[in-house]
């Protein structure tokens, strides 16, 4: 009975993810996404990253959604301050609509507009490190 | 008092304001305008002013521009107009430029003797930092004393700063 249950439950949680990924597929993600370069003095098109979309409410964590020059999700990302990273602070579900992921990069960043602080970036390649190309420049 | 002028510059990327030197004595002397670049790594893990510390004379005009491209700097006085403590000359006036977007410059022409310490505001706490001493240094020997309020300077930034010998000695201080 409990199996019985259990299969419509993860075919609409399976469904809902799904289409909380369509919704975030291309570029603009619909609000409360805003475009980073919007909302700090910052280039519209960061290498290596991309075009990158955030809800203010969530920063400094995130996720970022950053988009590649034809508008394709390409990676969900999440900056952590390094300060934060210590027994009394961590970041709990933080919100991953980007659906799947192919590999992670973590890495560390001095700070930029709107993370004003050493920090670390944790990406979500939503494509394959082949494909990281389309964000180089 | 300080008569340093700001001017901002827009290279590179279809003009902006070209800063107007005025041809005073002082200015042909001193009429070489010295460069600081704005870099980082690609990833953005590491960034910094190079060179980091300069010796120039009164009246020479110091030119900061950005040549990261995927990040945004500033050039901000230690000064507490900046909501910093002091660390240029009493009678210098503060400068911020803001961000600067790659390939954007910021100009400044100093005047007054000194030491004159500045930060980039984003990137403070990554010791991104820069020292300028304006003046000769056997005429004035006792100006080029470090100025020593600190508090709120991050450790990172303190420890980055060219010692003001090794600037008076070599003139330009290069990234290490």
């Amino acid at each position: 009975m409990k199996k019985l249950l259990l299969v419509p439950f993860l075919t609409l949680a399976s469904s809902l993810a799904a289409m909380a990924a369509d919704e975030v597929a291309k570029a603009p993600p619909a609000a409360p996404f805003q475009q980073v370069s919007k909302l700090v003095k910052l280039p519209d098109f960061l290498p290596g990253m991309g075009q990158l979309f955030v809800d203010p409410a969530t920063l400094p964590a995130g996720p970022f959604l950053a988009y590649d020059h034809d508008g394709k999700l390409v990676s969900t990302i999440y900056m952590l301050p390094t300060k934060d990273l210590n027994p009394d602070k961590s970041f709990d579900n933080l919100a991953a609509p980007g659906g799947n992921v192919d590999h992670v990069d973590v890495y560390y960043n001095a700070g930029h507009p709107g993370v004003e602080e050493p920090h670390v970036h944790v990406v979500l390649w939503h494509v394959a490190a082949a494909s990281e190309a389309s964000v180089a420049k | 008092m300080t008569v340093a002028r700001r001017e901002v510059l827009g290279l590179g990327l279809g003009g902006g304001l070209v800063a107007a030197l005025s041809l005073s004595r002082r200015d042909v002397w001193a009429e070489e305008v010295v460069e600081i670049r704005m870099q980082g790594r690609a990833d953005g893990a590491q960034v910094w002013f190079d060179p980091i510390g300069v010796l120039i004379k009164p009246g020479q005009m110091v030119r900061w521009t950005n040549y990261n491209p995927g990040n945004s700097h500033t050039t901000t006085a230690y000064h507490p107009a900046n909501g910093k403590p002091l660390r240029i000359p009493e009678a210098a006036k503060s400068w911020d430029s803001d961000y600067l977007l790659p390939d954007e410059s910021f100009s400044i022409t100093f005047t007054e003797q000194g030491v004159y310490d500045y930060y980039c505001i984003p990137h403070e706490q990554a010791g991104m930092v820069g020292r300028i001493i304006v003046g000769e240094p056997e005429a004035h020997g006792g100006w080029m004393e470090p100025v020593a309020a600190s508090r709120g300077v991050p450790d990172e930034a303190l420890k980055a700063f060219p010692m003001v010998e090794e600037i008076m000695a070599k003139r330009i201080v290069g990234r290490l």
